[in-house]
């Protein structure tokens, strides 16, 4: 697993000139087996939880039958999401959205929505 | 496996990397970055939203020039009398909270090379990035005598919420019992796929409980009933079995409101109330700005990652006018606000964007007053393919149930609340 190129574009983008960007060559994380800077997968985050406000309600808070997110437990949400993916655990759509994500991804997920309180 | 993507300015397009490099993002005269959104619809009242909560130091300013949101998720409930035309008005009075500057106007022209968008009331406002949320335009030349028609009040084509969708009702209260409503859809691509075969299952289910001798004719530009179509055609057998009359290939070319006759390529139907909806295009702002750049001139092609056209710089576009292959939904405008309200949040921070944004596309049609069922995909960017590619798994379900009504009506409360509330 080489790990330069990431640390390339990261170099690169610095290179750009653009005023405010701190981080510098630091670890790498993956997004769905993708070499990225921590900032990059900060930014998929926050972006691919608001994928979810839309069914789950602004900020995974509920106010109708489809259920909230917010504040739940995120080994739960995690164990969730896997089940869905294999078919152990009922569901109208959450299988097709399980099937579209990866183990990364339910995790940062998990993690974000457990955080709202 | 680890993946490897190339270098970002090479991936993000040469607009981005223009915008980037040529000169400071931000306006001159507040240090502020500016975005003017143009159209308060699911995507434009999103993207609005969404740079304001994420970024508070990006000035946003919001065109739009009617005063409520007429909800276009929910309208063919109205039409089949399980709501009132009260329940898909909604108020944009939350928006001025997030710091979103309103202006009730239209915009009619933007000079790209300056950067400022022209209104319809005189305004000239200037932009560091432009968004275009238009939705869109209706190709009514292409079908002789709908423009008449339409304007004699005979014609609707009920695909933008509002008096369109007023009038339609009534004209369906009105048809006698017996009588026989026509509902035109055009070939892909075009808005919401499923719309008109939601349509023709409410309609029916109003006909069903109050004049039971009458027939719904479906003249489809499509092959076939593309979206969803096992499960609408279990429910049009289980609940109106005979009263929905679906004729694929059958594109309308010509209506005359005088004998009330929809001539299709193949056919001439006579009818009691007549329901076009046209080819769509994506809307005039759009073609002011030169962005509907596909080959045939009608949609916008967009950078995957930030929504930017790549052929005019700082413009960007979302929802209906885009052009992809994602399905024209408020879901999906909702999602490509945000990814694009993201986008810009990281740009004007000078900070590389997601690189691999995901599209979740969910989308309920009811097929009576008690069930409903969805679709839903889910589609990742791939940098170096540069698209949305779609992945296994997705797809509708093969029949609608009680369940999938609850949670189609909490998919109206939600998306309505992180749109506008």
């Amino acid at each position: 697993m080489k790990k330069q190129k990431a640390v390339v574009a990261a170099a690169l983008w610095l290179a750009t000139g653009i005023a405010g960007a701190a981080e510098t060559a630091a670890p790498v994380c993956l997004i769905a087996g993708w070499e990225n800077p921590p900032s990059v997968c900060a930014a998929h985050t926050k972006s691919i939880a608001a994928t979810c406000f839309i069914c789950h309600g602004p900020n995974g808070k509920s106010s109708a039958a489809i259920p909230g997110l917010a504040g739940q437990d995120k080994a739960y949400l995690i164990a969730a999401m896997k089940e869905y993916r294999e078919g152990k655990r009922e569901s109208t759509v959450m299988k097709k959205y399980a099937l579209g994500y990866d183990d990364s991804e339910y995790e940062s997920l998990a993690e974000f929505f457990a955080a709202i309180k | 496996m680890t993946l490897h993507r190339r270098d970002f300015l090479k991936y993000a397009g040469a607009g981005l990397a223009a915008s980037l490099l040529a000169r400071p993002a931000f306006s001159a005269t507040s240090g502020k970055p500016h975005v003017v959104v143009v159209g308060a619809g699911f995507g434009g009242a999103t993207c609005a939203k969404y740079l304001r909560i994420w970024d508070p130091n990006i000035q946003v300013t919001l065109i739009e020039p009617s005063d409520k949101f007429y909800s276009c998720p929910m309208s063919n409930w109205v039409l089949g009398g399980l709501r009132t035309m009260d329940d898909l008005i909604k108020s944009y009075d939350h928006l001025p909270g997030y710091g979103i500057k309103m202006v009730r106007d239209s915009a009619i022209g933007v000079d790209t090379d300056q950067r400022v968008v022209a209104t319809q009331n005189g305004g000239k406002i200037a932009y560091d990035r432009l968004v275009l949320a238009p939705g869109v335009e209706f190709m009514t030349d292409l079908i002789e005598g709908y423009d008449a028609a339409e304007a004699a009040g005979k014609v609707t084509h009920g695909y933008k919420a509002g008096p369109q969708i007023v009038l339609l009702r009534k004209q369906l209260e009105a048809m006698p019992d017996g009588g026989v409503f026509v509902i035109a859809s055009p070939p892909p691509p075009g808005r919401c796929v499923s719309g008109p075969y939601e349509r023709a299952s409410l309609v029916a289910h109003y006909f069903k409980q109050h004049k039971p001798k009458s027939k719904i004719i479906m003249l489809d530009g499509h092959f076939d009933v593309v979206s969803k179509g096992p499960m609408f055609k279990a429910a049009w057998k289980k609940f109106y079995p005979g009263m929905i009359d679906h004729r694929p290939y059958n594109l309308v070319t010509k209506v005359d409101h005088a004998s009330m006759v929809v001539t299709s390529e193949f056919e001439d139907v006579k009818a009691d109330v007549i329901n076009i909806i046209p080819k769509q295009r994506a809307g005039a702002i759009c073609g002011q700005a030169g962005v509907r750049a596909d080959t045939a001139g009608v949609w916008c092609p967009v950078n995957g990652v930030t929504y930017e056209s790549p052929k005019v710089p700082f413009v960007h576009v979302l929802g209906d006018s885009v052009a992809s292959n994602m399905p024209k939904s408020a879901h999906v405008s909702n999602n490509q606000a945000k990814i694009c309200a993201a986008a810009l949040v990281e740009l004007f921070n000078g900070r590389e964007p997601d690189p691999y944004p995901v599209i979740g596309s969910t989308s309920y049609s009811a097929t009576s007053d008690h069930t409903s069922g969805p679709i839903a995909v889910v589609m990742r960017y791939n940098p170096n393919k540069e698209a949305y590619i779609r992945q296994p798994g997705g797809g509708a379900s093969l029949e609608s149930d009680e369940v999938n009504f609850e949670y189609n009506k909490a998919w109206f409360e939600h998306i309505w609340a992180d749109t506008l509330g």
